[in-house]
Formats: C-alpha cells, structure tokens, sequence
C-alpha cells in the first residue's frame, strides 16, 4: 500500500492522529515507570545534579547510559537536560502536569482548550511565539493527553535563548481575551469534527472510553465535550491557567546541541523570577471501582465494514504488573507475527486489520483490541479468536525464545526513542513528570530484562478476563446509536 | 482591523530578524522581546561515497554508532506511474507482497525472523519509486541483509498469499473510500493530472484490484526490480566496509534483466478554465477542501523561487492561509498548502477542512489568498522569514542519520546534483520578491484550476455556483471508476458504466 494510504487509513479507523498535534497516538508504546522520588531526595534548591548509572546490556546489544543534568529552583520549577552533539539541533519542551484527569465535571476541554489559547499571545510580546521559532528554521507544536499538556520546539541550537524566553513569557503573561476564547472555540470544534466526527470510525475510540469507565476522569478524552468546551468562560479558563501553570507543575526539558551550563543560567534567570503558585496542583482525583462483570455495547454508525474493539483494564504506568503487561502486549501486538494480528488477519483471514496496544498512564488505563472485520465476516468470529489467543497466553508460559522476542522489540523501541532530540525530550517529559523519575531512561530496561515468563502468564491470567472488559461492537448502519447491556448508575 | 495591526507588527519583528545581530539594540523596550539570536546559519552537507557493485547496485553507508540500531533503506527507480494501463495499483501491490513470501520463507517466517530481531519491515510504492525498509537491533546485521535482498530479489507473489492480500486490499479500499480526507486527494489527482501517468488511484480500484493476476505481478517485478535501479542506503550502527561486504554477500548475484522500454515522456496537459468537483457524503459533518494548479517536477529550476512562494501562501510555518482561516476567522483547524513534485511533473495543494455550513466561505478564502498571492508582490519581512525558514530547517532535515539517508536517497531519485543542498541557502537567499512574483504568476491561476470538495452537499449547495461549473459525484460512486474527465487515464471505467 501506498504510504498516504497507511496513513489515512489509520486516520479513518481513528487510530492515530492526522497531524500530530493532539493526543498521543494509541500505538505508540511508550516506556514508564513508577512513581519515585528517589531523586528528589537530593536536590537542594538550587543543585545541579547529575545522575549516573552503568550501561545496559540485552544480550550483543548495549544501551550506552545517557547524562542526565538536572535543575530545581526555589519556586518550584524543574529542568532536565542531555546534551548530545550529533546535529547543531535542539529540542525544548515545557511540560505542565496537568492533563484531562484534572478537569472537573462540567469543565472538561479545559487542558486542551488552554493548549490552543497558549498560542494566542502575550500581554507582553502579542501573538508572535511561533515567529520566533520559525523565523530560524524551527517548528514548534503542542499537545495535550490525559495527564500532561507539553509545548515544544526543535530547532537550530542557537535558538535556545530566544525559546526559554519565550516559553516563560507565556507561563506568566498570557493574554487571556474574550475575542481570542471565541475564536480558539470554533478551531477546536473543528479539530473535534476532524479527528473524531469525520473520520469513519472516528467516535469508537471515545464511546469506548465513556463506556469502560464510570467515575475516572478517563471516561473522557482531552477533547473534552461539546457543551463544556460551548460554556467555558474566560474566568473559568484564567482560573485554570493561574491554578496549572505555575513554575512548581512545570518541567523544562532540552535535548540535544547546547551547553548545559549556558541552559542552566538562562533558566534561572527567565523563569527564576516568576512565583510559584499558590492552589494544590494536584486536587483529588475519583478512583474508578473495579469492573466487576462484562460490558457489551452495540453501535451503529455509517461504516463500510463492521469493526470490535475489546478493553481490558490495566494497571498505572510503572507499577510492578505493568512491566509483564507490556511484554505481553508486545507479544499480542508488536509486527505480522504478533498473535493477535497473526490470528485474525493471517491464519483466520477474518479481519482486514487488527491492532492492539497497552495504553499506560499514570492512572490505570487500558490495553485494548481493536479489528476492522474482512467483508463478510462479523466481529463475533475475531472475538473469538481473540478469545483463543489470549487462553494461549493464559494456558502456558512464553518460550524462551517468544521472551527474548518481547524483550527485543522493547529493547528497539527504547533505542528508537534515543534516535532525535525529539524522541529523546519526549522520553525525558514523561519519564520526569508523569512518572517522577527521569532516570528512567537508564533505570528501566532492566526492569524489563528481569520479567519471567511466569510473571508475563500471571498477568495475563490476572487482567485479561471477560469481566474485566468492554467488548464494543460497530455496525454499518444510517444513523448512530449507541446501546449497551449494562448500567453505569450516573446516566 | 485586527489584521493590519499584526501585520505590522509582524513586520516590525521581520525587519529586526532581517537586521539580525547587526542591530545591538531592538527599537521596542528589550523587555517585551525575547533575546536576539544570529539569523540561521546554513550546514554544510557532505555527500556520502555513492559505491557501486559490479551489477550496478549503489550503496551509501551513514554511520553513527551512539544508538543500537541498523536501518536499511532500499529504493527501486520503478512507481506507480509505471502501473501498467487498466491496472493501477501494480506497483503497490508488487511492493506489498515483498514481505508476504519468498522462494525460502513463508510469510509468517519472515515476521518471525525480523520480530525477533526487534524489527521491522516496511515496504510500498510512491509515485516515482518503490521501497523497502528493515530495521533492526545491530546485534541482527546479517539478517538484514539477507532479509532485504531475499525480499528485492526473490519474492514468490505466492498465489494464496496474493489472494489474501487481494481481499484486505478490497476491504482497505472499502473503508478509505468512505475517509473524506483520502477521497479528496484521489480524486483531485484524477482531474488534476487527467492524461497523464500520475491520474489513477495509486492504491488501485476494486476493478483494478480484482483483475490483477500473479502474472501482472512477476512480471512487474522482472521488468522493473533490478540492481541498476536499486539504490540502498545503510544506516546507523554499522561501519562502511562491513555495509559492503555484506551488500556484496547478500546482493551482489542480483542480475539484471532486459533493460525495459522507457516509458513514454509524462507531459501534463496545462488546465483550461476551472474543474469544480463535489464529492457528497450526506453523513459529513465537515468538508475536505482541495484548491490546486498544476506545478512542477522536482528537478525544476523554478523549485526555489516556488518553494518560497509556497512557504508564504500555505508553507509548513506561519503562512497566510493559517493565518486567516484560522487565526482570524476560527473556521478551520489547520490549512496549508504543499508543492507535491515527482519526476515529470507536480501538483501545487492548498489544502484544508472546515464545517460544512461553511464550505463555500472557506473555499472562497483560500482563492482570494491566492488571487492576492498572485496579484502583489510578496512583503520583505514575509520574504526575509520565509528565507530564513528554509535556511535555517536545513539542520532540522539533517539531524538524523535516517534523514540524511532520505535525502540522499531522494538527491539521486530525481537526480539533483551532489552539492544541491549545500547550494541551496544561496539559491534561496538570492531570491527577491519580484522573482517570487514571477514565478507565482507562472503557475499559480484561480482561473485555471481544480477544486475539489468532500461533503455534506446539502448544506452549501446554494452557495456552489459563485465557484463555477459544479460536477457533483456520490461518494459510492468514487470506489467505482466514475466517469473520467477526459480519455486516457489508467483507470478506465469498467464497460457498461
């Protein structure tokens, strides 16, 4: 197939994003860990730290450990920082520890609608941050997930003075108008109809999600809802930039081409002088009850080709049953001889595509399946032979040599993330901010090198049971509907 | 009013930017702006060793050696221009089943083989080449290798694997030709290029897709899949000798075959007047736009000056149609506009979506862009920022070994000269206004064009006749070949529609 078809394809089964700006694409496995403050402990208040371990070896391969430098000021604000010198390139990301899961009832939209208006404009400078990015040769975006809002450019090395202004400038003088909220109102309807109203299959992924949960604030996704984003205020809004973005819920990550020290000072001097906020950045979150027995729900929608998708609630980013559950998808997953694909597109013939990905945040989230059926076939033949797949995974251990494959596919994908400045900034975010540990990136493979085929089949025997699942159904039909055999009690 | 204050605003900071560190001091309190940094400066490329083996395979190798991978990059000089007449979608296909069996392995041990290896493998089919990809951890060098030649040189196009691959190919088909954003693209190149070698759906047709036999496919493949018009680049944590010797093991019995009869020269037929084409799917809730003008092949003198033009009218940075679709009005979530340049000939796209309500307004806009792109010169700071864009993205573009392998590999498919992109900054910087004006002029008519709309039809159809002759298709209609524009496409409709 053509590359533009791979693409669009993926678009119109509403896996991944046509521009990238929004939220995480649902195939990208991504590599976390639990929530430590191991390294916390030793900042002062103004330290530079560098953090230091061993190499790690997979078997011929050896990962080289990266330099990490890292930064805390008095008000809060943290800095991590690699520098490494192939290309005269760098890339800064700002990350905000704030995501959809903060949004309360009735605001949802809000981390994202922000997103956008971060882009509007300064009381300081007008709306210019994007010019002076561009203006060198740089690019510049943003997106918004569940747990975090990120901005970042990449862009010659000799930009990077001009980038930190500019990013502090707007975590304290954004220019919060009416006429901007409007206008940024419209755009995001527009993004909305673009990514999940358009495409063929764009509302499965959403629907899922409000059906797999009843009180998280995952039941809804950083796009928010219609009738929030149509009643946001601008109070309300300046409520949420003066609570969320504030120097203590802020990272400030660079990779890449530059001095380390240079970074350093100009850190301390743009964003030192801005206060650290005064509300809790981190009010409580409701916890989603465990799902006790299956959901089944049924939708119709103008499709050509009938579509499942089968959720299975799995543990937080990091926690110790996270590292089997990835090695496991990866065995469901990863390439044409993962199970899941090799089943239902290979040897059943049954679905024209079959994906599936563990979905790890910080709160528990989900691993999930999802087939577009081969014409005349229905989803109940690739649920069963879903079912078929996941027993195997269940009845007996993986091979020695299956083990090996998870834990290489890993081992590349931990590489990959090494390969630009941006990977390796996105790795660094996240790692950092919502897993609380940036030396992950040298700490974690060998989290993964010591999981057992035991604890891989444990897992699977733990999390992929029927009534731990969402089973949601696509119909080809005139209109959309959607029913479901089970109640959440808040409809 | 709101649009002349940030013009000029914009052009206070383009004439700083243009003065550069020249300037100690910016005229405006140094409070409101961030530090002034040096204009971007321009990397020197070096154009890696091209190698040749005896069968006329060339090889270039990029080292680096931080991170523990090898990608493999091969590209056959063979696209889907060269789909034989009635059958398009040929050369993806030939390049889908690469991976799909070999004389030695099935299928499913080649996804066994590379999956271990923590890989991957990517194959398809552009418009002027076909490629295949292999990655792999560097501890799995030789599997590589022999993976990538096994898939070039002995591919079995076996006939239940074809079918397979026949039936998803049908189903893909089936759910794309329901996507807005993939319908419009095909159908603008149908009437867009109508004549020419770059018309038909490059994914194929249900018709095309159905018709196909293993013996259009062996033969594709005989013809066109040769050493002489393979080029392969090697990348990563690998050193050269070590890339050679085992291109050398792996490919070097790879003969060639009869040198094919070249294809006949591609001369796109200039547009006469404007093509508006509406495509209904009376589910949308929002309608793909398409405003597009013939453009140029990418070994075209005239690349610079339009890539220039581009960057200001919808260039991937600020532009102008973001600028006022969006920053002004709030109609749109992105719009932009993209040179597509192929061997023989291209495609200038201003492209976007907007709610359907609002179609014909969006459409309206993005031609008064570029009737005003077309009418006045373009302003210096626009001039200075869009060069300096380029300039300065040069370093973006190279700072990965898997991106200097890219562009190597797209320098000598179209056949650019070794110091192309270090004489690029000076090519671009040379340019004035006057010369982008010119050259927009040259290419860029609201008169003579094709618009394409994919949408809810109901809801502008009053609105459509400003935009002039309207052909309205349903959307079943587009997996189907619908009537052609002129004779002489591949896809021809199948007799008795």
């Amino acid at each position: 197939m053509s590359p533009d078809f791979k693409a669009r394809f993926l678009v119109a089964l509403g896996m991944t994003r046509p521009d990238g700006v929004f939220r995480q694409p649902l195939n990208r496995g991504r590599l976390h860990s639990r929530f430590t403050r191991i390294f916390r402990g030793f900042m002062g208040t103004v330290a530079l730290l560098i953090l230091f371990v061993p190499g790690t070896v997979f078997g011929a391969v050896k990962l080289p450990t990266v330099k990490i430098d890292t930064l805390e000021l008095p008000n809060g604000l943290h800095a991590v920082m690699v520098k490494r010198g192939e290309a005269p390139v760098i890339t800064v990301e700002v990350w905000y520890h704030v995501g959809s899961r903060d949004e309360q009832p009735g605001k949802t939209g809000y981390a994202h609608f922000l997103e956008h208006l971060m882009f509007d404009g300064t009381t300081t400078l007008g709306r210019h941050f994007s010019d002076y990015i561009v203006r060198v040769g740089g690019i510049d975006n943003a997106y918004t997930t569940t747990d975090a809002t990120v901005y970042w450019e990449t862009m010659p090395s000799s930009n990077l003075p001009a980038a930190l202004w500019l990013e502090a400038d707007r975590m304290r003088n954004l220019d919060l108008s009416q006429k901007n909220l409007d206008n940024e109102r419209e755009v995001v309807e527009e993004e909305r109809k673009r990514r999940y109203d358009n495409p063929p299959y764009g509302t499965v992924i959403p629907t899922l999600y409000e059906q797999a949960y009843t009180v998280s604030p995952y039941r809804h996704l950083p796009i928010g809802s219609v009738k929030d984003v149509d009643q946001a205020t601008l109070e309300g809004i300046k409520d949420f930039y003066d609570t969320y973005y504030v120097p203590n819920n802020a990272t400030v990550v660079i990779a890449g081409d530059f001095s380390v020290d240079q970074a350093g000072q100009l850190i301390r001097k743009y964003f030192g002088p801005i206060p650290a906020g005064t509300r809790s950045v981190s009010p409580p979150i409701p916890v989603e009850p465990p799902q006790t027995s299956e959901r089944v729900v049924r939708m119709t929608r103008e499709v050509a080709l009938p579509a499942f998708v089968e959720a299975y609630h799995i543990p937080a980013d990091g926690t110790p049953d996270s590292y089997p559950l990835r090695l496991a998808s990866e065995i469901l997953s990863a390439g044409d001889s993962g199970m899941i694909y090799h089943q239902l597109v290979y040897e059943k013939q049954v679905a024209l595509e079959a994906q599936s990905s563990a979905d790890f945040s910080e709160d528990p989230n989900l691993f999930f399946v999802f087939a577009v059926m081969t014409a005349g076939h229905a989803p109940s033949e690739g649920e069963a032979a879903v079912e078929q797949t996941l027993k195997r995974l269940k009845d007996k251990p993986l091979s020695p040599k299956e083990l090996q494959k998870a834990k290489n596919q890993i081992l590349f994908e931990l590489a990959q993330d090494r390969e630009n400045s941006k990977n390796l900034a996105e790795q660094l975010g996240y790692d950092s901010v919502v897993l609380k540990d940036p030396a992950l990136v040298n700490t974690e493979p060998s989290r993964f090198l010591s999981v057992t085929a035991e604890q891989v089949q444990a897992a699977a025997r733990k999390y992929f049971v029927r009534g731990n699942m969402t089973l949601l159904e696509v119909h080809p039909g005139q209109t959309d509907q959607v029913t479901a055999n089970w109640h959440t009690g808040t409809h | 009013m709101r649009l002349k204050a940030q013009t000029w605003k914009r052009a206070v900071l383009g004439l700083i930017a243009g003065l550069g560190t020249c300037l100690v001091s910016p005229p405006l309190s140094a409070r409101e702006f961030p530090p002034t940094v040096p204009p971007p400066e321009a990397i020197s490329f070096h154009m890696p060793a091209v190698h040749q083996l005896s069968n006329g395979l060339r090889i270039v190798v990029i080292e680096r050696h931080d991170v523990p991978i090898v990608r493999l990059y091969a590209i056959v000089q063979v696209g889907a221009e060269a789909d034989p007449p009635g059958l398009p979608g040929t050369a993806n296909l030939v390049a889908g089943l690469l991976p799909e069996g070999t004389q030695r392995r099935s299928a499913y041990q080649i996804a066994q083989a590379i999956d271990q290896a923590g890989g991957s493998i990517d194959t398809g089919a552009g418009w002027d080449e076909s490629y295949a990809n292999v990655s792999v951890l560097s501890d799995h060098k030789d599997l590589a290798f022999d993976l990538i030649a096994d898939l070039l040189i002995h591919p079995a196009f076996a006939p239940d694997e074809f079918e397979r691959i026949r039936k998803q190919s049908l189903s893909a088909l089936e759910v794309v030709n329901q996507d807005p954003g993939y319908v419009a693209d095909v159908v603008l190149r149908r009437f867009l290029f109508q004549g020419t070698a770059y018309a038909h759906s490059e994914d194929g047709t249900r018709q095309s897709i159905a018709r196909l036999t293993r013996k259009d496919l062996v033969s594709f493949h005989a013809q066109y899949y040769v050493p002489s018009r393979t080029v392969l680049a090697v990348v990563g944590d690998i050193t050269e000798p070590e890339s050679l010797n085992l291109a050398t093991r792996f490919l070097g019995d790879w003969k060639n075959g009869p040198t094919p009869p070249a294809p006949p020269p591609v001369e796109p037929r200039p547009l006469h007047g404007r093509e508006v084409v509406v495509i209904n799917k009376p589910d949308a809730v929002q309608t793909e736009i398409r405003v597009a003008n013939l453009g140029i092949a990418r070994s075209s003198p005239d690349y610079f000056a339009l890539t220039v033009a581009n960057q200001v009218l919808g260039g991937p940075a600020a532009n102008r149609l973001f600028d006022v679709l969006r920053t002004e009005h709030g109609l749109v979530y992105g719009a932009s506009s993209d040179l597509d340049c192929y061997s023989s000939l291209g495609a200038w796209v201003a492209k976007t979506s907007t709610r359907s309500a609002e179609t014909i307004k969006a459409t309206q806009m993005v031609l008064d862009e570029i009737t005003r792109l077309r009418n006045r010169p373009i302003r210096p700071w626009e001039l200075q920022n869009a060069r300096d864009y380029l300039v300065g993205h040069e370093a973006l573009q190279f700072e990965s070994p898997s991106q200097v392998a890219n562009q190597v590999l797209e320098m000598m498919l179209y056949h650019l000269p070794a110091d192309y992109w270090n004489q690029f900054p000076q090519e671009v910087r040379s340019l004035t206004a006057p010369d982008v004006l010119a050259i927009t002029r040259k290419y860029l008519s609201p008169e003579d064009d094709v618009i394409v709309l994919v949408g809810n039809v109901s809801a502008f159809r009053n609105g459509l006749k400003k935009l002039g002759a309207v052909r309205v298709i349903p959307i079943a209609d587009v997996g189907r070949a619908f009537p052609e524009p002129q004779k002489g496409t591949a896809d021809r409709p199948a007799p008795g529609r």
